[in-house]
């Protein structure tokens, strides 16, 4: 005997695959959002899209209401991912999208406020060309600095996570404190502190070890800063956090008992270390690689405050080009580069490691 | 990057006449009482204690403890260079503050303008399309004027409401950068030459030379600023950077610089933050502004500005009214009274640069006597003449030049 | 993990120990900086040479006024745009943590792409959006700006906190009659909240924090690091110290209000 209840049920049951059509809406809403936003389509084809978006976001409430608890549940999560998608959507892919018409246009004048796009590839020709030693010095000193970052943080989470016991998210806390104050001003702390008559320069004479550091290309001439290395050193000191903390969650989750167990079967501490907590920690050595890394390779700020004329990197270029130069075509197209090789790079790294985890 | 700036550290030493002088003239300039007539009756003391200079000061409160003007009304805003004018601070009433006693104008003073090419990225996508920025006035170096000129982004000063603008300084007028003298009246003017820190280099300095003498490598600096930096070495190889009008001309100045940054021998490319390097001995020697060196001097009396023997740049800094801009009678008035010779006095005195009123040395005389001997706030004829402007250049040679200056300051 | 008892074991378990700490001391070099030179009074503009000791610019922080508005905005910004960022980004790293869906890499991957593009390309790209459309940069657009790096960021945060959950005891919750919505508010949202706050603290940080992005999208706002970087050319005044020390103290204190709060919520939940 079918019920009032079984004849809705059968109806509302018509919805057939609805993660389809919550992964349709979203991917949907999402693309011709962004298409809006690079100004693809414009004018009334625009309204219509945005219309298209809205409704996508009504239809999904729609079915969600109408439907089977089973809807529900398969749509929930494209409607949880929803704002925050769209909102990528506009404010990332659309940019993105943008600078990359940018990069193939051309400025009537210096000055101009609008480019035309004409599949210009000069501005790639050009990138490629005239800042070779700037991206070679970014990938260069973002490289050692990650480095170093992996030097001196990897330590420090093993220790943090193995030996921390009660006081881990204290150390943590700690770790993450310096932080909280502006990068700006750190930069500017080091250079003060790296200085000519600052206190470090003071204690490496006091030590005699002046000469060890001229050796090694780190000081120029008794000093410090205005060198690539003071540059590198802004770089791992910012960044170190971003090594620390993806390296401690993956020794976190490292089961203490493998490591007992390894003990019980007559392995010592380092190979216990190298055989079973080193593979386990890779995946936050990746993470935080990338997290180090890639910000690494673009930045100015450290290059500003604590380099010379011949430690400019990529990022100073970039921003020249932007903001002295006017020429926002040539500054795209060098943004894209960087991207490009960066994205190359982390294949590479990602193939290298075996890993495509990255949160 | 670049700015030149000065330095509050001229306040001090003036800091009590000028204080006694201002306070009486503050609070008499409400009742309108003209500023002469109370200088003449106050004279000037001198003794004790000086202020701490400017820090934490602001210089203008805007509008409302102003205390009533009279009658007028209407405002104004005017986005300036940091340290820039003197502040209403302690017992004293700044610039600001004054006029708009004086005239009832409801005046906005900011110190946003840090460097000349990130202003004009910031106004660029809006002037360029025709809308309106916020500031009346606003205050770019002449070759920035220049170009905002060239790209018609700029109103004509309302010059017959300005009857003060007579009394700008003949040199000034009909300038390169403003040949109709239409749009543009200067702020303030200054010099780029060398300097140096007499303790480090051990001896007097007097020409570009010594920039490249191998001696000082790796302790020598240059401006962000391109046209005091190329300008200065230009000028020691010969060349008349006023007439320039082609990038080759002025190749050779590029290719000197382009081997000492190469070879090491320039530490870095600075803007105004030179002071602390130049003081301690990281750098030896630099080009640097003249304002700012009489004011480091004070506290390191090794620290030294000399004019090249082959010639310091002369710059200024202009005032200039965006088009669109809604109150240009206020600005008409502003100008007005800071070209008053006295007012202009009271501005010189704190900022310590060249002021572009004539008639300014007399008035400086009777606040500060020390300063209106000091040559590289009053220089004299001869030192003038050895001084040159760089020359206005079109869009694509400009682009040229700041392309090949970047290219060696490493961006 | 047992300890070692050689004597070479000591050595090297002290060694590394000592690394780690001196590692963590690295790390506070340029705060214990900041904060020294905080009580310093400088000679001239620049706050860089110790002179004396003075409480000044501790009495009046707020002594110059265009460092303390620009102050003043960045804490605007980051307040507003991470409540909203925490909104969004938490809305996805429930429905990625909790559910098994088609499309989850593609969109993790969307996810993870912002926080991997340099800062720059990031900041200049949505300068070009703002000029393409016209829309004048200011508060708006860098609020925007920084919602944009946020909700990754929250989103990655949350979702590693959340993954832990026990997600049956909503299936309890729900046995017991509740509904979803209750099951929502009374059990998983008081759970994760914790994780949720965490990830809102780390990205108001990183908000009042940005340089690069900001400088592209600001316009004629000045935020506090905009502002240092603006003025460092004439002047790095002692209230910035102060002002960097004080946010730091008050990130401590909530740091600590917040290990202390969730180690009470321990202990009742344990007694």
């Amino acid at each position: 005997m079918t019920t009032v209840a079984d004849d809705v049920d059968t109806a509302r049951r018509g919805v057939k695959r609805p993660e389809l059509l919550g992964l349709g809406a979203l991917v949907g809403a999402g693309a011709l959002l962004a298409a809006v936003g690079t100004r693809l389509l414009t004018g009334p084809i625009a309204i219509l899209a945005l219309s298209l978006v809205l409704a996508s976001v009504l239809m999904l409430i729609v079915v969600a209401v109408a439907g089977t608890p089973e809807t529900r549940r398969k749509l929930a999560p494209y409607g949880l991912l929803k704002p925050g998608m769209l909102w990528l959507a506009l404010f990332y892919l659309a940019p993105l999208f943008t600078l990359l018409r940018l990069s193939l246009s051309t400025l009537p004048s210096r000055f101009a406020v609008e480019a035309e796009f004409d599949w210009n590839f000069d501005n790639y020709v050009t990138a490629f060309t005239d800042f070779g030693p700037q991206f070679q010095r970014a990938f260069m000193y973002a490289g050692l600095a990650t480095i170093l970052t992996i030097a001196i943080g990897y330590p420090l989470a093993y220790v943090i996570a193995f030996r921390g016991g009660k006081y881990r998210t204290l150390m943590l806390g700690l770790v993450v404190i310096p932080f909280f104050t502006s990068y700006l001003i750190r930069t500017i702390a080091w250079r003060s502190i790296l200085s000519d008559n600052g206190v470090a320069t003071g204690f490496i004479d006091a030590v005699g070890a002046t000469w060890f550091f001229e050796a090694a290309n780190i000081m120029d001439n008794g000093r410090l800063i205005n060198t690539p290395a003071a540059v590198i050193f802004g770089l791992t000191y910012n960044f170190l956090p971003f090594m620390i903390l993806p390296i401690y969650v993956s020794l976190e989750k490292v089961d203490v008992r493998l490591l007992d167990a390894a003990k019980d079967l007559y392995s010592t501490s380092t190979s216990a270390f190298r055989k079973v907590v080193l593979p386990l920690s890779l995946p936050g050595v990746f993470a935080g690689t990338l997290l180090t890394f890639i910000p690494a390779a673009g930045d100015f700020v450290n290059s500003l405050y604590l380099g010379s004329p011949n430690t400019t990197m990529i990022g100073n270029s970039i921003q020249d080009q932007f903001l002295v130069q006017n020429n926002v075509p040539l500054a795209s197209a060098m943004s894209f580069v960087l991207m490009f090789i960066i994205t190359v790079f982390v294949i590479i790294y990602s193939r290298f490691f075996g890993t495509e985890d990255l949160a | 990057m670049t700015t030149r700036r000065p330095n509050p550290f001229l306040a001090p030493r003036s800091a009590l006449s000028r204080r006694q002088l201002l306070v009486r003239a503050g609070a008499l300039g409400a009742a309108g009482m003209s500023l002469p007539a109370i200088l003449a009756a106050c004279g000037s003391d001198s003794d004790g204690d000086s202020d701490s200079g400017a820090s934490g000061s602001t210089p203008a409160t805007s509008g409302s403890t102003a205390g009533g003007g009279s009658g007028g009304g209407g405002s104004l805003f005017f986005e300036n260079w940091p340290a820039y004018i003197d502040p209403t601070e302690d017992d004293l009433i700044g610039t600001v503050d004054r006029f708009m006693e004086a005239t009832g104008i409801d005046m906005r003073y900011t110190e946003a303008y840090n460097d000349n090419v990130e202003y004009f990225a910031k106004i660029q996508p809006l002037l360029g399309r025709g809308e309106p920025i916020d500031p009346d006035i606003i205050a770019p170096t002449s070759w920035l004027a220049n170009r905002l000129i060239t790209l018609d982004w700029l109103e004509k000063l309302p010059i017959d409401q300005v009857a003060n603008a007579a009394n700008l300084r003949v040199d000034l007028q009909n300038p390169s950068w403003d040949p109709t003298g239409e749009y543009s009246l200067p702020w303030q003017t200054g010099f780029a030459g060398i300097a140096y820190n007499s303790d480090v280099t051990g001896r007097e300095i007097t020409s570009v030379d010594d920039l490249f003498d191998p001696e000082f490598a790796g302790k020598v600096g240059a401006l962000t600023e391109m046209r005091d930096t190329i300008g200065v070495i230009a000028m020691s190889l010969g060349i008349d950077i006023s007439s320039l009008t082609t990038f080759e001309e002025a190749q050779p100045a590029f290719d000197k610089l382009q081997e000492a940054k190469d070879s090491g021998q320039i530490r870095r490319f600075h803007g105004n933050d030179y002071f602390d390097d130049l003081s301690n001995g990281n750098l030896a020697i630099t080009i640097g502004w003249s304002g700012d060196v009489a004011a480091i001097a004070r506290d390191n009396p090794a620290v030294k500005f000399v004019f090249p023997e082959s010639g310091a740049t002369a710059w200024a800094d202009t005032m200039v009214i965006p088009k669109g801009a809604q109150n240009t009678d206020a600005a008409a008035q502003w100008m007005n009274f800071v070209y008053d010779p006295v007012e202009a006095a009271q501005i010189t005195t704190w900022v310590g640069y060249v002021s572009p009123v004539a008639g300014v040395r007399d008035e400086v005389e009777k606040l500060d006597p020390d300063l209106a001997n000091d040559p590289l706030v009053f220089p004299d004829d001869a030192t003038l003449a050895n001084t040159q402007g760089f020359a206005p250049l079109t869009e694509a040679v400009e682009a040229e030049y700041d392309a090949a200056f970047s290219a060696i300051t490493g961006a | 993990m047992s300890v070692p008892t050689s004597r070479g074991g000591r050595v090297a378990r002290f060694a590394l120990n000592a690394y780690a700490g001196l590692a963590l001391l690295y790390l506070f070099v340029p705060i214990i900086w900041i904060v020294v030179f905080s009580f310093n009074q400088p000679k001239g503009n620049y706050n860089v040479e110790w002179q004396e000791f003075t409480l000044d610019n501790w009495r009046d922080p707020f002594g110059d006024e265009s460092l303390t508005n620009a102050f003043i905005e960045s804490i605007k910004v980051a307040a507003i745009s991470t409540v909203i960022a925490t909104i969004l980004g938490s809305l996805i790293a429930i429905a990625l943590a909790r559910y098994q869906f088609r499309g989850s890499g593609g969109l993790n991957f969307l996810l993870v792409l912002p926080l991997t593009t340099p800062e720059i390309v990031l900041g200049s790209s949505l300068a070009t959006l703002f000029l393409d459309w016209d829309v004048t940069r200011g508060f708006t657009t860098v609020v925007i700006a920084h919602i944009m790096f946020q909700v990754s960021f929250v989103a990655l945060t949350v979702r590693a906190r959340v993954r832990g959950f026990d997600w049956t005891l909503e299936q309890a919750a729900q046995d017991l009659g509740a509904s979803p919505l209750r099951t929502f508010w009374k059990v998983t949202f008081p759970l994760i909240l914790p994780g949720i706050l965490a990830a809102a603290l780390l990205s108001f940080a990183l908000s009042l924090d940005d340089f690069i992005i900001t400088l592209f999208n600001a316009g004629s706002l000045v935020t506090f690091p905009l502002y240092i970087n603006g003025s460092f050319r004439v002047k790095f005044p002692p209230e910035v110290n102060v002002l960097a020390t004080a946010i730091l103290i008050v990130s401590i204190a909530l740091m600590l209000t917040g290990t202390l709060w969730g180690a009470r919520g321990r202990r009742k939940s344990a007694a």
